[in-house]
């Protein structure tokens, strides 16, 4: 688990990782291990989409004076 | 303030100062604020401060009196508006009655202040496309500016819930339609900007008439939009309706569930974007082994085909020489009639000679040379 990264970070970083695979510096022999790590990103940003909350807070200023 | 009271002949008597005094009292007593309707007449503003106007029905008039600034909608001699002050006597004697707040009244009044508004802040600048700023999605922390109880707040937060988390909104509670609206969102405005934690201002109202929408072509507010540090984002009515604050906003949405879609992510596009990544990866890890195979394969086959060409090389050059050599065998010539003779050829000699079927030892009788 990556916790420290926000949620953009994360995407970024998978978006980088696939694009490992179409660049110059792909390598077959790499390729599976970087593909399994990959898997795993994405695992971690679906639950983390699914889990999302927001938080809504009412202020309690009154803006009617 | 009690009036100072003087007893002459037993009659209660005063000055007109104190009477003018007891009578604001008495109005202010029992008129605390008073909302008028009528139509507007020998509207005029003094020393560019002070604004002069009657309001009217076919019977009665009512002296107004107001403040330039409090001044927040255009209006003009003829159009119905809606007033709400409170009555007074002048220190002349003089009945006036002090108005707090104007606004037009039904869809062609409001329609033509909004184009006086629109013209006038228009040629300051409030508009101009050059001053957007665009509102990123996903932001972290976002001011709401709306009333809890409104259908067009709770149109927004579910959309927003629904498309994406992980965000903080701080909801500042107005009223969004009424005489008190506009400057409880300048309020509001003003907080979020002193306080500067959030990244966005997102104002929203969902549809109503004109009426209720008029509060949004309030010249203070909309100044206080397009003044603000903070960049702000209005979802007001319905996709056909356009206030002055739309046009301040640095984000027009055309509902408050749009506001909610432009200041979000849709989780379920997201994940179906990562999906996708997984499978570009993946198709392409197998067009990589597939496309290495093939490579291979190709090799193989070349390397197969040049030693195939070899040995037919060598299959026809080994068969060309055994047909040499079958040409030179001499058994094949016997068996084409010849013999071979062996020994010294001379009279009286006897020589072997070789046939194809026999061997013969033969005498020689004669010989003499070829012709």
């Amino acid at each position: 688990m990556q916790e420290n990264k926000t949620l953009n970070q994360k995407i970024k970083e998978l978006e980088d990782e696939v694009e490992w695979f179409y660049s110059d510096d792909f390598e077959l022999g790499e390729a599976t291990k970087k593909y399994k790590s990959a898997i795993l990103l994405a695992k971690e940003l679906q639950k983390e989409l699914k889990d999302l909350q927001n938080e809504i807070e009412v202020l309690k200023e009154d803006f009617s004076k | 303030m009690v009036p100072k009271q003087m007893f002459s002949n037993e009659v209660d008597t005063m000055t007109p100062s104190e009477f003018i005094s007891v009578v604001n009292q008495t109005l202010e007593y029992a008129y605390s604020s008073v909302t008028i309707v009528g139509e507007v007449a020998s509207f005029k503003v003094n020393q560019g401060k002070w604004v002069f106007f009657d309001i009217k029905d076919e019977e009665s008039s009512v002296s107004c009196f107001m403040s330039l600034y409090q001044l927040r909608i255009p209006i003009e001699d003829g159009m119905k508006v809606i007033v709400r002050g409170v009555p007074k006597i002048t220190k002349w004697g003089k009945f006036s009655f002090t108005v707090q707040t104007v606004q037009p009244v039904g869809e062609g009044n409001l329609k033509k202040a909004y184009e006086i508004l629109k013209k006038k802040l228009g040629e300051e600048g409030l508009f101009d496309a050059t001053k957007k700023r665009e509102i990123p999605r996903g932001l972290s922390k976002i001011g709401v500016i709306s009333s809890t109880a409104a259908a067009g707040y709770a149109d927004f937060i579910k959309i927003f819930n629904a498309r994406w988390g992980g965000t903080k909104i701080q909801v500042a509670h107005t009223q969004v339609q009424g005489m008190d609206a506009a400057d409880q969102i300048i309020r509001a405005l003003k907080f979020f900007n002193e306080h500067g934690e959030v990244e966005a201002i997102a104002i929203v109202r969902g549809g109503g008439s004109a009426d209720d929408l008029a509060c949004f072509n309030d010249e203070q507010l909309v100044r206080a939009i397009a003044a603000s540090k903070i960049p702000v984002i209005t979802g007001i009515g319905h996709e056909v309706d356009e206030s002055l604050a739309d046009l301040a906003a640095d984000v027009r949405a055309s509902t408050p569930s749009n506001a909610a879609e432009l200041l979000t992510f849709d989780r379920e596009a997201l994940t179906s974007e990562v999906n996708t990544m997984i499978r570009r990866a993946g198709d392409n890890l197998l067009f990589q082994i597939d496309k290495l195979w093939k490579e291979q394969y190709e090799k193989t086959m070349q390397v197969y085909n040049v030693v195939q060409i070899k040995i037919s090389s060598y299959q026809k050059e080994l068969l060309d020489k055994i047909k040499i050599l079958e040409a030179l065998n001499p058994d094949k010539i016997l068996e084409r009639g010849y013999a071979i003779v062996r020994g010294e050829i001379d009279v009286g000699n006897v020589v072997k000679i070789t046939t194809v079927d026999n061997e013969i030892s033969a005498e020689i009788k004669e010989v003499h040379a070829r012709e």
